[in-house]
C-alpha cells in the first residue's frame, strides 16, 4: 500500500527542487556566458573565470568573508563551549533566565539586531571620543586614538554576538545528556580539574561543539543583515559587495565565484555522504537512532582516519589567524591610504591603479547610492571615508553642519585648471572645502522603439500612456525637483503647498502604476535590456546607456532641468588628509580628466580637458565625436540657461522632503 | 569545585550584557527620544503614516508563511516516508542552497520575471502573446511580473522554504512508528491517521517552521528592494532608509525596530503557549 503513491509524491518532490534549483541552475550557467547580460546568452566562455582573479573588489570581499567567519567561529565555539559549561553549572532557575537573553539575538530579526548593535557601537565610539581627548589632555604617555569608526572589528564583534548562541544552543543538549558524576568520578581518581575538562567533559559534548561551529560558520558566511549595519563603509563581505552590484549590475563575475563555492560545497557533501553510506554498509545496520546529517559529519570527523584531515584544517586555520593578524596591522600601519566615497560608478578604476602605482598609496574606493544615502551613512557613523564626492546641494549642507574640513589649496596646484564658471560657486562661494569633479544635467532617458512621439516634456513622467513603464528616480531632490518644474515652480522653492502639489502628482501618478519602481543605479540594465521606456538620469549616464542600447534618447525638457555640480571634498577630522589632497590633485589634473571623461561620459569643470576632449576622442578612436553627444556631455549655453541649480533647503523643508519621500514609498 | 566552573559563565553574562542587553537598550533609548533631545512618543505617533507598510508587510509575510507551509509541509511529509537513502540526499539538496548567498538567488529571480526576462522571452517565443492577442484582442508584450507583490512572496517563499521544512522534517522524521502501527491495528485509515496523529505530533514543528519563515519575511528589505523594485515597501525597507537610506531619522528607525521586536516577543509567546515543552525542536 504504501508503495503505490511514491510516484505521486516523488513527483512533487521533485517539483519542489525544480523550484529550488532552477535558478541556482541559471546562475551557474550564466557564468559561462561569454556577453555580460545575465538574460542573453552569447555563447560558452570561461572569460569570468579569469577575470574573477583580477577583480580586486570581488577577491578582497570574498577573503573578509572567510576570514570574518573563521575568527567568529573559532571564537565563538571556544566562548560559547566555555559558557556553556558555566551556564550548566548555575541553578536551573538563573540558567533558565540566561538561556531566554541568549535566545534573543536568534529570534530577533536580523534587522534589528544589526540595527541595535549599529546605534551601540555608534553611541561607544562617541563615548570612547570624549574619554579619549580627555585622556590626552590629562597625561602624554599614551596617545590615545580619539576617532573610532565602524569596520572589520565591529564586523567581527558582531558576528560572535550572533554566533555565540547557535554554539550554545547545540553543545547545552551534550551537557543535560552528560552524567554529572562523570567529572566528580574524574577528580576523586586524582584529576586536575582542567585535566577532568580535557579527558572527560570535551569528548562528551564534542559532536555537540562540532555541529555548532558548523552552523556558526554557515550563519556567518550567509550573514547579509547584521554586516550590512556594522561594517561600516570600508570593510566589506561578499554579501555587501553583491548588494551593491545589484544596484547597478552584477558583473558575471559574482556568478563565477558563487558557482566555485556552490561547487566546493556539493563536493564536500558528496564526499561526506558516499564515505558515510560506506561505512554505513559496512558496519551494516543497528544504529541506536537517526542522527542529522550535521550530527553525521561530527560523528564521522571524530574517528582516526579524519584526524589528520582535521589537524590539517586546524593548521589551515591558524595560518589564516596569523595571515588575518599580520594583514590588518599590515593594513592599518604600514602602508598609506586614503578612503574615497563616491556616487555610484562614477571613476574611470585606471585611475585608480594608476595613482596608486605612481604614490603608493592604497585607495579604497567605496560608492554610496545616493547623495542621501551619503549623508545618512556619515551621520550613523558608518563611514571612515577621507574624501567624499557629492553634489552642490549636500556640499551646502554639509558646510552648514561643520562636516567637511577645509582644503589647503597649496597641495592642490591642479586647481588652477578648473574653469572659472565652476569656481566660487554657491555652495562654497569661497573655495574654502571643495574641488569641482563633473558637471552636468538632468534630463530624460526614453526607448524610442518603445515611445513613438518626440519626447519635450516632464508631463511624460506621469502620463498613462507609459503606465508601468517608467522608472521614478530613487531620489527625494530629484523626484521631486522634477515635479516641481513641470508644474511651473522652482526646484528650490520653500511653499510647502507647492511642494505638496508636486508630491500630489507623483503619489498620484503612483497610485495609478505609471511606475514600474524607483531606481538609482539599476537604471542602467533596466534602459539597457529594454526592461522600462522611460526613466531620468544623469546626461553622463544616458550616453553610456546608449552605448549598449542605441535606441536610447535623451532631452532636457523644455520646463527646464536641474544642472549639478559635483566636487570632491574632505571630511573633517579625515585620518588621511595629506593623502587626500594628493588624490583630489591627481584627480584634478587634465589627464585624469580626460580619462575619466571618456570613461563615465560626464563633462569635466577642468577647461582644457573640455577643450581638448573631441580631438581626445579622435585620438582614441580613429573618429570624429558626434557633436550632438558631445552638447548632451556639456550642454551648450542655450540649455543651461533654463536650467536651475539645487540649492541647500532649510531644515524643516528638508524633513518634509525626506516625510514625503517616505510616505511615497508607503502609498 | 562547583563554583569555579560557575566562574565560566561569567564572561558569558559580561558579554551578553554588552552585546545582547545594551545595543536593546539603545534602541529603546533612541525610540524614545527626538533629535532635539528629551523624552517623547513623537516617533510612535508618527507611525501612523506608515500603516501602510505595516498592513503590506504582514500580509505578504502570512501570505509567504501560508505558501510555505503549503508547499513545505507536504514535501516534509512525503520525504520522511522514502527510504533513509533518498532522505539523505533530499536533506542535503534542501541545505545546500543556503550556501549561495541569498543575494544570488533573489537576483536571479530578477532576470527570469523583469519584463524582458527569461520567462516573459520564453512565453514569446512559444507564440503565448500572439495568441492571447489575437484571441481576445489585447496587446500584451509582456507579463507584468517583476515589481510586484506576487514577486516579492516569491522571493521569499524561495529564500525561506528549507526553514520551513527542515523543522517539520526533523519532527516527523523522530516521530515513533510504533505510533501509527498502534494507530493503524486500531482501525484508522491512513487520512485518519495522519489527521489524529501526525499533524497534532508534528505540530511543534510547524509551529517553529513558522515563526522561522515569518519573522525573516516581515523584516525583509534586501527581497523587496530587488523583485519589488522600490515599490513595495516593507518594514524592514522603512528601517534600512532611517538609517543608512535616503531619509535620515534614527529615532524613528529605532522605534520601528522596537515594534517589530513586540511582534517578534509577541510570536514566541504565542508558540511557545501551542508548542509546550518543546524548546528544542526549533533549530534544525
Amino acid at each position: 500500500m504504501k508503495k503505490t503513491n511514491r510516484g505521486g509524491s516523488r513527483f512533487l518532490i521533485g517539483l519542489m527542487f525544480l523550484f529550488l534549483y532552477l535558478p541556482i541552475l541559471l546562475l551557474i550557467i550564466f557564468s559561462f556566458n561569454a556577453g555580460d547580460s545575465s538574460a542573453v546568452w552569447r555563447g560558452f566562455s570561461l572569460h569570468w573565470y579569469s577575470q574573477l582573479f583580477q577583480n580586486r573588489l570581488i577577491m578582497e570581499s570574498l577573503y573578509i568573508t572567510l576570514l570574518v567567519s573563521l575568527l567568529a567561529t573559532v571564537i565563538s565555539t571556544a566562548a560559547g563551549t566555555f559558557a556553556a559549561i558555566g551556564l550548566y553549572s548555575l541553578s536551573r532557575r538563573k540558567r533558565d533566565a540566561l538561556l531566554v537573553v541568549n535566545n534573543i539575538p536568534m529570534m530577533n530579526a536580523d534587522i534589528v539586531t544589526g540595527v541595535s548593535l549599529c546605534l551601540f557601537f555608534v553611541a561607544f565610539f562617541q563615548g570612547w571620543g570624549s574619554f579619549a581627548r580627555w585622556m590626552n589632555g590629562i597625561q602624554s604617555v599614551v596617545e590615545l586614538p580619539t576617532r573610532l569608526t565602524l569596520g572589520f572589528g565591529t564586523l567581527l564583534l558582531a558576528h560572535i554576538a550572533f554566533n555565540i548562541p547557535y554554539v550554545i544552543l547545540n553543545v547545552a543538549p551534550r551537557l543535560r545528556q552528560m552524567d554529572k558524576n562523570l567529572v566528580d568520578a574524574a577528580q576523586d581518581l586524582g584529576c586536575t580539574w582542567m585535566q577532568a575538562f580535557w579527558r572527560v567533559i570535551l569528548p562528551e559534548i564534542k559532536p555537540g561543539i562540532v555541529s555548532g561551529a558548523l552552523i556558526a560558520f554557515t550563519m556567518s558566511v550567509d550573514d547579509f543583515v547584521i554586516s550590512y549595519f556594522t561594517a561600516g563603509s570600508s570593510t566589506s563581505t561578499l554579501a555587501m559587495t553583491i548588494y551593491g552590484m545589484t544596484k547597478r549590475r552584477i558583473t558575471p563575475e559574482i556568478n563565477a565565484v558563487s558557482t566555485l563555492l556552490f561547487l566546493t560545497v556539493l563536493l564536500l557533501l558528496v564526499i561526506v555522504n558516499v564515505r558515510e553510506a560506506r561505512q554505513e554498509r559496512r558496519s551494516a545496520s543497528m544504529e541506536p537512532r537517526k542522527l542529522t546529517w550535521m550530527e553525521k559529519l561530527s560523528v564521522r570527523t571524530s574517528t582516526p582516519k579524519w584526524r589528520w584531515v582535521k589537524r590539517g584544517a586546524g593548521a589551515a586555520m591558524a595560518c589564516c589567524f596569523v595571515a588575518a593578524v599580520i594583514f590588518l596591522t599590515g593594513a592599518t600601519s604600514s602602508r598609506p591610504v586614503v578612503n574615497v566615497c563616491s556616487l555610484g560608478e562614477y571613476i574611470d578604476t585606471d585611475l585608480i591603479t594608476q595613482f596608486e602605482e605612481q604614490t603608493g598609496i592604497r585607495v579604497n574606493y567605496q560608492t554610496v547610492e545616493s547623495n542621501e544615502s551619503l549623508y545618512s551613512l556619515l551621520k550613523s557613523g558608518g563611514a571612515d571615508y577621507d574624501v567624499v564626492v557629492t553634489s552642490d546641494y549636500m556640499i551646502a549642507k554639509f558646510i552648514e553642519e561643520d562636516m567637511l574640513e577645509p582644503l589647503d589649496y597649496k597641495n592642490i596646484p591642479n586647481f588652477e585648471l578648473i574653469d572659472e564658471r565652476f569656481k566660487n560657486l554657491h555652495y562654497d562661494p569661497e573655495d574654502q572645502y571643495t574641488v569641482p569633479y563633473t558637471w552636468g544635467t538632468l534630463g530624460i532617458i526614453y526607448n524610442t522603439s518603445m515611445v513613438d512621439e518626440e519626447i519635450t516634456s516632464w508631463s511624460a513622467l506621469y502620463d498613462d500612456k507609459y503606465a508601468g513603464n517608467v522608472l521614478l528616480i530613487n531620489n527625494s531632490r530629484d523626484a521631486l525637483g522634477e515635479a516641481l518644474l513641470y508644474l511651473g515652480y522652482s526646484v528650490n522653492t520653500t511653499d510647502e503647498a507647492e511642494i505638496r502639489q508636486a508630491f500630489e502628482l507623483i503619489a498620484d501618478a503612483n497610485r495609478r502604476g505609471v511606475f514600474q519602481g524607483k531606481v538609482s543605479d539599476e537604471v542602467f540594465q533596466k534602459m539597457e535590456g529594454g526592461n522600462a521606456a522611460i526613466a531620468t538620469y544623469y546626461a553622463g549616464d544616458y550616453l553610456t546607456m546608449a552605448e549598449n542600447n542605441e535606441d536610447l534618447a535623451f532631452v532636457v525638457p523644455d520646463e527646464g532641468s536641474n544642472w549639478f555640480v559635483d566636487a570632491m571634498c574632505v571630511l573633517k577630522d579625515a585620518p588621511h588628509k595629506t593623502e587626500a589632497e594628493m588624490w583630489i590633485n591627481f584627480i584634478a589634473s587634465t589627464d585624469a580628466n580626460l580619462a575619466n571623461m571618456d570613461y563615465i561620459w560626464y563633462a569635466s569643470p577642468n577647461r582644457e580637458a573640455l577643450e581638448k576632449y573631441p580631438a581626445y576622442y579622435e585620438e582614441l578612436y580613429g573618429e570624429e565625436l558626434d557633436q550632438e553627444t558631445y552638447e548632451i556631455m556639456a550642454a551648450p549655453p542655450e540649455v543651461l540657461e533654463r536650467c536651475e541649480v539645487y540649492e541647500n533647503l532649510p531644515g524643516e523643508i528638508q524633513k518634509l522632503y525626506s516625510q514625503l519621500w517616505v510616505e511615497l514609498g508607503t502609498g | 569545585m562547583k563554583n569555579k566552573r560557575s566562574l565560566f559563565a561569567v564572561p558569558y553574562v559580561g558579554w551578553m550584557t554588552l552585546f545582547v542587553v545594551a545595543p536593546i537598550i539603545m534602541v529603546v533609548i533612541y525610540a524614545f527620544s527626538s533629535v532635539e533631545g528629551g523624552v517623547t512618543l513623537e516617533n510612535f505617533a508618527s507611525m501612523g503614516t506608515y500603516a501602510s507598510v505595516f498592513t503590506r508587510s504582514f500580509w505578504l509575510a502570512i501570505l509567504a508563511t501560508l505558501i510555505c507551509l503549503l508547499i513545505g509541509y507536504p514535501a516534509a511529509y512525503f520525504i520522511s516516508r522514502e527510504g533513509p537513502r533518498f532522505q539523505r540526499v533530499a536533506m542535503m539538496l534542501i541545505m545546500l542552497p543556503m550556501w549561495m548567498n541569498f543575494l544570488l538567488r533573489t537576483y536571479s529571480w530578477m532576470s527570469i520575471l523583469e519584463n524582458n526576462g527569461l520567462l516573459n522571452r520564453f512565453f514569446s517565443a512559444i507564440g503565448l502573446f500572439t495568441l492571447l492577442n489575437r484571441l481576445f484582442g489585447m496587446e500584451l508584450e509582456y507579463f507584468p511580473l517583476i515589481n510586484t507583490p506576487g514577486a516579492v512572496v516569491l522571493g521569499m517563499v524561495y529564500n525561506y522554504l528549507p526553514f520551513m521544512i527542515l523543522p517539520i522534517y526533523s519532527v516527523i522524521e523522530k516521530m515513533d512508528g510504533s505510533l501509527l502501527e498502534a494507530a493503524r491495528d486500531l482501525g484508522a485509515g491512513s487520512a485518519r491517521v495522519f489527521r489524529k496523529v501526525i499533524l497534532p505530533l508534528s505540530l511543534p514543528g510547524v509551529l517553529s517552521g513558522v515563526t522561522m519563515v515569518f519573522v525573516p519575511s516581515v523584516s525583509t528589505f534586501a527581497i523587496s528592494r530587488l523583485l519589488g523594485g522600490g515599490t513595495q515597501m516593507m518594514l524592514g525597507d522603512l528601517i534600512e532608509q532611517q538609517f543608512l537610506g535616503g531619509a535620515y531619522n534614527p529615532h524613528l528607525g529605532a522605534a520601528i525596530s522596537l515594534v517589530m521586536m513586540v511582534i517578534v516577543v509577541v510570536c514566541m509567546v504565542v508558540m511557545n503557549h501551542f508548542g509546550e515543552g518543546e524548546e528544542q525542536a526549533v533549530m534544525l
